[in-house]
């Protein structure tokens, strides 16, 4: 633990310490003055909501980022600014959320790639390297077969062995990027179990993670940013969960969202024995005007296709779709949106905009026909239309030429929504409309949502946040193995077991109800 | 300086050095291309006169066709090599087409586009339906088309052609030949079409995020066989200049230049990612490569420097870009 060495100073040194921070990205500040420290031996949490500048500080703190002022200080020595180099030679390891292993090299390879074993010629030492790789994968109670190609690996396995990697070579402060956002609910606790075995080794570990369990369960001591400022730093002992939650958001949680208005009594979108993959239930149902019906489910469980299918970016196996009366062409985008349809991707960057493109030319793409004449676009058409739009969604840009690039997350988003409504929208299809904005702009996109809706339209929204379930749908579906295996009316979703109730037609097993945290 | 930072909207203010810079950069080209000229015009007397400027505009023409054709494959984020093989296929079916039909100006001009349309269509469909990468499919083209060139000419150049084989090349309308008006239409069509049509704007959507056009209502299969087919025709007119302009058809003609075309996209600011790129850029880009041709032609430097500064000067256009693409992802 955290023993000194007699002839050091007798306070400990920190590991590592950021002090002053500052960072912006094409003019908008990312982080305002960050100032922590990490004793060795210590887990920290580091929350905040997506945008918050979490991802941001462990670049900077890991060396890839050169912030525009402050420093870092790793054991008492300075991180050269933005030297990914000089971080890693001070014992300062990151392991990304998007992981850096090469998948078609094998485990023992990926651990000693960099600085391979050699022998006396020179020649790759493959039996040294995987005798030493079995060594470690043993020490953190892995079974895996070092040759085992990396792709063949669970992602869970797969980060283990990034963290081994990064500490076996002798680093002292880990820094963990959302490490449980792609890994199963079992492999969890094995990350946990590994954090707290380098943990007693001295090593100081900082995390990111939007799931309060995990902060629980892992962590000693909580950092909470919020758009770019720290605004917590406290020994988890002395914060409750909604504490946490409130420093990270700023407000009550309750805030975040608007009341909701009745729904209308007209059936708009009719789905009817959509059969989204080969072998999956048909599903049936249908969204009134004015109605939200939310889709909850785990990753996988088919929120997602049942939408694609719906709208038609992926084709169903068999089943209809009607909007408005009118059948849908099943596969083809272009009918869907001639009949009033519209859509807000998941992966607003994959499948949402074409980021390299102005506003003015992402609002035009779907609405393409009424803003030319004889295929000649008319530009005063597109602003006066899309200027209004924008306008009422409070986009912050430099005006509509302004590249999505350079746009926040929740900008952008804004951007995917309005383009729908310079025309008429029936139906709206949302897919976690809110992943990857800021909180500022979250409660800006539920205030849309339920004005849309109020307006008239029928959304069906697949959320894997569940107040956004809870507090925005009038009715909501929960999905498991590309099916509907639940249906939970208003009164179900205000009933204080209904986290609960979701958690275990989701999973599909009659658990014991997830376990109060707060207490 | 201060009434620089002010123009900017406070959101994105920046630093006047950055905002320098970066109209710097994205103004480079015009600048090394006055610079280059500039240094011609100093170093040689003959560079600066109508008569040279009036070349470098026809050499300019059948390359700026293909380049033309290359930046909307490009944008869409693909690549069209076969061009040259396709330039000389059309020049050796045009060429036949004016042996064995007689003494009509018009007949081989259909067959140069039909061929270029052909080829073009070819590799729009393998790409966009069969959905083959660009790369391979046109790398093929390229190998088939040479191959068809041969063929038609049996080995050999096509010579003996009627005079009206030449009217293409060589007809003259306010000074200017048929192919530099048909460059200048060129470049002002395509100009107008990708800035201010559907068409451009899905062009570039396709490019820039396929699955994101798609969900938007784009069609991205029938824009990228169109790319390819455009790509085709512009390839064909491009070999019937070349050949016109000497009244004969040579199986070797255009060969290496879907490199130069590329180049000249490159030097344009064109993103081989697709959806970043301007025909405007192109138009310089080209310009570029084919005032340093000439220049140098006029200083006597041997053709082998020759290549070796232009292999430079390209390199160093994409370095620029890359660079510039970087301090702008900060």
């Amino acid at each position: 633990m955290s023993t000194v060495q007699p002839d050091d100073r007798t306070t400990v040194v920190p590991m590592l310490e950021c002090s002053g921070i500052t960072m912006s990205f094409g003019g908008i500040p990312v982080l305002k003055g960050i100032t922590f420290t990490l004793e060795p031996g210590t887990v920290t949490a580091l929350a905040g909501e997506n945008g918050a500048g979490k991802s941001t500080l462990m670049k900077i703190a890991s060396g890839q980022y050169r912030p525009d002022n402050g420093q870092v200080q790793v054991r008492g020595q300075h991180l050269p600014s933005g030297s990914a180099q000089a971080a890693y030679s001070l014992g300062v390891a990151i392991v990304p959320q998007e992981l850096a292993s090469i998948p078609e090299m094998m485990v023992y390879e990926n651990l000693f790639i960099g600085r391979e074993l050699k022998n006396g010629f020179g020649i790759l030492d493959r039996g040294a390297m995987i005798k030493a790789a079995t060594g470690y994968l043993e020490e953190f109670g892995l079974e895996t077969d070092p040759k085992t190609p990396m792709k063949a690996l669970p992602v869970g396995v797969r980060q283990i062995i990034e963290i081994i990697k990064a500490t076996h070579r002798g680093a002292r402060v880990l820094l963990l990027d959302e490490p449980t956002s792609a890994i199963a609910e079992r492999e969890v606790g094995r990350l946990a179990g590994i954090v707290r075995t380098l943990r007693d080794q001295g090593v100081a570990i900082l995390f990111t993670t939007h799931k309060m369990e995990e902060i629980r369960a892992m962590a000693d001591r909580v950092v909470v940013l919020r758009d770019g400022k720290l605004v917590s730093d406290t020994p988890l002992g002395e914060i409750t969960d909604d504490g946490i939650v409130t420093a990270m958001i700023g407000r009550e949680l309750d805030q975040l969202f608007p009341d909701r208005p009745d729904a209308g009594t007209s059936t708009v979108l009719e789905v009817e024995n959509l059969v989204i993959a080969p072998g999956a239930a048909p599903i049936s149902f249908t969204v009134r005007s004015g109605e939200i019906l939310g889709l909850a489910g785990l990753v996988g469980a088919g929120r997602t296709e049942l939408i694609e299918c719906i709208y038609g970016i992926r084709k169903p196996v068999s089943g209809t779709v009607r909007v408005s009366g009118s059948t849908l062409k099943p596969g083809a985008p272009l009918s869907s949106i001639a009949r009033n349809l519209a859509i807000v991707p998941e992966d607003r960057k994959g499948a949402g905009a074409v980021l390299s493109m102005s506003v003015l030319d992402n609002a035009t793409l779907p609405r393409i026909a009424a803003f030319s004449k004889f295929g000649i676009l008319s530009r005063r058409k597109r602003q006066g239309a899309i200027g209004t739009v924008m306008k009422s969604m409070r986009l912050k840009s430099n005006g509509l030429d302004q590249h999505l690039e350079n746009l926040s997350g929740g900008n952008q988003q804004k951007v995917v929504f309005g383009r729908w409504l310079t025309g008429q929208v029936d139906a709206l299809l949302l897919d976690e409309p809110t992943r990857g904005v800021d909180v500022g702009a979250r409660s800006e996109i539920y205030r849309i949502i339920t004005e849309l809706s109020s307006a008239g339209m029928a959304v069906v929204m697949a959320s894997s946040d569940m107040p956004e379930i809870l507090s925005l749908s009038h009715r909501a579906f929960v999905m498991r193995e590309l099916g509907v295996v639940g249906e939970l009316d208003r009164a179900q979703l205000d009933s204080p077991t209904v986290q609960d109730t979701i958690f275990r037609l989701a999973s599909g097993q009659n658990a014991a109800p997830v376990k109060d945290t707060t207490s | 300086m201060n009434t620089t930072i002010e123009a900017l909207p406070a959101v994105q203010r920046r630093d006047w050095k950055e905002f320098a810079s970066a109209f710097l950069v994205r103004h480079i080209m015009v600048v090394v291309m006055l610079l280059i000229v500039a240094f011609f015009a100093y170093r040689s007397a003959r560079f600066a006169t109508p008569d040279n400027l009036t070349n470098i505009l026809i050499a300019a023409a059948p390359f700026a066709l293909i380049a033309l054709g290359q930046t909307l494959v490009i944008l869409t984020g693909g690549i069209d090599l076969s061009v040259g093989s396709v330039m000389a296929a059309s020049a050796m079916a045009a060429a036949w087409t004016a042996k064995n039909a007689g003494d009509n100006p018009l007949l081989p001009l259909v067959a140069a586009v039909v061929t270029g349309l052909l080829a073009g269509s070819i590799n729009g469909l393998i790409v966009s339906k069969f959905e083959v990468p660009p790369f391979i499919t046109t790398l093929g083209m390229l190998t088939l088309a040479s191959g068809i060139a041969y063929v038609i000419g049996n080995g050999a150049p096509i010579n003996g052609l009627p005079a009206s084989f030449g009217t293409f090349a060589n007809t003259q309308i306010l000074g200017l030949t048929l192919p530099v008006i048909l460059m200048i239409l060129a470049i002002l069509v395509l100009a107008f079409v990708m800035k201010r049509t559907n068409y451009g704007l899905r062009v570039y959507a396709i490019g820039g995020n396929r699955l994101a056009a798609e969900i938007a209502g784009v069609r991205s299969r029938n824009i990228l066989f169109s790319v390819y087919a455009i790509s085709g025709v512009l390839a064909g007119l491009s070999g019937l200049m070349l050949a016109s302009r000497v009244i004969t058809g040579a199986p070797n003609l255009g060969q290496g230049y879907e490199l130069d075309a590329i180049a000249a996209v490159v030097i344009g600011g064109a993103s081989l990612m697709g959806g970043r790129g301007t025909i405007w850029g192109t138009a310089i880009g080209l310009l570029l490569i084919q005032t340093i041709n000439n220049g140098l032609d006029l200083l006597l430097v041997p053709a082998y420097w020759q290549n070796v500064i232009k292999g430079v000067i390209i390199v160093a256009a994409v370095g620029v870009d890359v660079w510039a693409a970087r301090r702008g992802s900060r």
